[in-house]
């Protein structure tokens, strides 16, 4: 069984003036059991609008999602969700204790393994020194941090997060990059949106790129790194006076003793069977690829 | 559900506009003297200040908690949270009523017993010519309760499709201001001379709000507690099922109203 599955889901909004924006227009996506999705979009792509439609906050305008094969109109759907709402907010007269033990609550746990739980995600989130206090005097990261507790607080089987490292300093990020990747090694779901193509290289098994409503782009993240290398910077033992061009790549730069030469994938067999043949010395062989960046740019374009 | 009435309790209690509305309260302290100054009645007047006192009080919390709980959450994104985990819509909304409901009894038990001592006083002080009939005073504040229980589910309803606060608020005052009149008007509809004088539209049009618009009138039972009047039980019962039929319904249309709407 598929963990989200999205099918044909679109979203109309009805904007000032009664103009029509298309926020989202029929996604398909199937998210397998024990996979870590980036889902990536610069601001305004429709990410967020997927994830309220998923979370059931939102009713599509046409299509259907399920999770865990329920359907998301059903609030048992959500059993088996911990949802980070995008720039969450929390009952902020209540304490951090508080409302994770009234979310785990919520989702019937029993109270001996609530309060294990609570203990350990407000320990593992650094918040157990503020546990007591009143949300309303936490900070911005702080919230976000009782945000991913209160999702990750039940254990459940999927993870849907909207944008889960925004408002974190560099601390918080890798924080939730390493929980991420702990949940992968624990065989769950992660759903997770974001802008910053970083996030994605480091803990996804796949990413798509929505732009504009759209899917754009689907692949493994691996496939995408593959794919995108272009060709090598070599630098070549030569001196000014050697430093020929060899089967007809000229020289980029070239200093005392090194020379270095910008060799397309294509042209690299021939390349090095000329430096070979005239007995060249290869210092440093680099490799030129396109990262996701480059990939997520050329998309959104 | 219940930890959704816990939660809603804590909410109100650390609220700090209704720990202003409380402190409200210490006009009590003035009833004594306040009604000492008639010189005559003394004790009636004292009754009849504290139980005014009490229903301006309820009046203020049911307008203000019935029409910002939902709007609040709204407003400061806290259904995202709430509504993502796995309760129904109808439960929240439920569970916010019955929340706000349970404090409005309790605020009305307390305030209730204040009244009953600032009586109590008055009366040691100045005998009333007639016996004070305390169960009549208790019941009328329960009953007082319950019609701000209405004014809250009113104002709960129309906040389940308002994105402001103003429909809720001036919504529920004018149905607080139509529903006290209504009997009346009806009683007048059903006279002679309105007969004569009222078009039949008028008075169907007048007919169709009496059965829409909570009756509020059975709820006022402050002439016989300050009169010392004996209490009609089976009126009063009649009065506490049309309390459970008409919030009920309000409730069921609020929950339609609400499972449907989205969180934007
Ligand atoms: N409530 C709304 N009313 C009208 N338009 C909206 C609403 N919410 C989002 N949109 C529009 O839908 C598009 C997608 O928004 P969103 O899903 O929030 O983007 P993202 O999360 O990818 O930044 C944007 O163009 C946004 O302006
Ligand atoms: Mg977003």
């Amino acid at each position: 069984m598929n963990a989200i599955e999205i099918t044909g889901l679109s979203k109309q909004f009805t904007g000032k003036h009664m103009i029509k924006i298309d926020a989202l227009k029929g996604l398909n996506l199937n998210i397998a059991a024990g996979e870590i999705f980036g889902f990536l979009g610069p601001n305004g792509a429709g990410k967020s609008t997927t994830i309220k439609l998923v979370m059931g906050l939102l009713r599509p305008t046409s299509g259907a999602a399920q999770i865990m094969g329920l359907d998301v109109s059903r609030p048992e759907s959500r059993y088996n969700v911990g949802y980070l709402p995008e720039n969450p907010a929390f009952y902020d007269y209540l304490s951090a204790e508080e409302y994770i033990t009234f979310v785990g609550t919520q989702f019937k746990m029993d109270s001996t393994l609530l309060e294990q739980r609570t203990e350990d995600v407000l320990i593992r989130l650094d918040l157990w020194d503020a546990r007591k206090r009143p949300m309303r005097g936490y900070s911005k990261g702080m919230i976000q941090r009782v945000g991913l507790a209160q999702a990750l607080v039940h254990d459940p089987e999927v993870y849907i997060l909207d944008e889960p490292m925004s408002g974190l300093d560099p601390i918080g990020r890798a924080l939730v990059k390493d929980i991420i990747l702990d949940l992968k090694a624990r065989g769950k779901s992660v759903f997770f949106s974001t802008h910053i193509t970083d996030d994605v290289e480091k803990v996804c098994d796949r990413v798509g790129v929505i732009v504009k409503g759209t899917l754009v782009a689907v692949d493994r993240v691996e496939s995408i790194l593959r794919s995108g290398v272009e060709g090598y910077v070599i630098h070549l033992q030569a001196t000014e006076a050697e430093s020929l061009p060899f089967a007809g790549i000229e020289a980029l730069r070239r200093t005392e003793s090194v020379s270095e030469y910008y060799v397309p994938c294509s042209g690299f067999n021939a390349f090095m069977g000329e430096v070979n043949r005239t007995g060249t010395n290869v210092v440093l062989v680099e490799m030129k690829r396109r990262d996701l960046e480059d990939f997520f740019l050329s998309l959104v374009k | 559900m219940f930890s959704i009435i816990q939660t809603t309790l804590k909410g109100v209690f650390r609220d700090r506009v209704f720990q202003g509305i409380m402190a409200l309260a210490v006009f009590f302290l003035f009833i004594p003297s306040a009604a000492s100054l008639s010189m005559r009645q003394v004790t009636e007047l004292s009754i009849t200040l504290s139980l005014s006192l009490i229903s301006i009080l309820l009046f203020i919390l049911a307008l203000f908690l019935g029409a910002t709980t939902i709007w609040k959450d709204i407003e400061r994104r806290y259904t995202f949270s709430v509504l993502s985990l796995p309760l129904s819509r109808t439960t929240y909304l439920v569970g916010k009523f019955f929340g706000i409901a349970l404090f409005m009894l309790l605020t009305a038990l307390f305030l209730g017993t204040v009244s009953i001592l600032v009586i109590k006083f008055s009366s040691v002080l100045y005998p009333p010519s007639r016996p004070i009939l305390w169960s009549t005073i208790i019941v009328s504040i329960f009953f007082d309760a319950l019609k701000y229980i209405i004014i809250v589910a009113v104002a709960m309803l129309l906040a389940t499709v308002s994105t402001s606060f103003f429909l809720p608020i001036f919504g529920a005052i004018s149905t607080f201001l139509a529903g006290t009149i209504t009997q009346q008007v009806y009683e007048y509809l059903q006279s002679q001379s309105a007969q004569k004088a009222v078009s039949d539209v008028v008075r169907n049009a007048a007919k169709l709000f009496y059965y829409i618009l909570p009756n509020l009138s059975g709820f006022d039972l402050k002439v016989h507690a300050i009169y010392s009047i004996p209490l009609n039980s089976s009126g009063l019962l009649l009065t506490i099922i049309y309390f459970f039929v008409y919030t009920g319904i309000l409730l069921a249309i609020g929950s339609i109203l609400f499972e449907r709407r989205e969180m934007k």
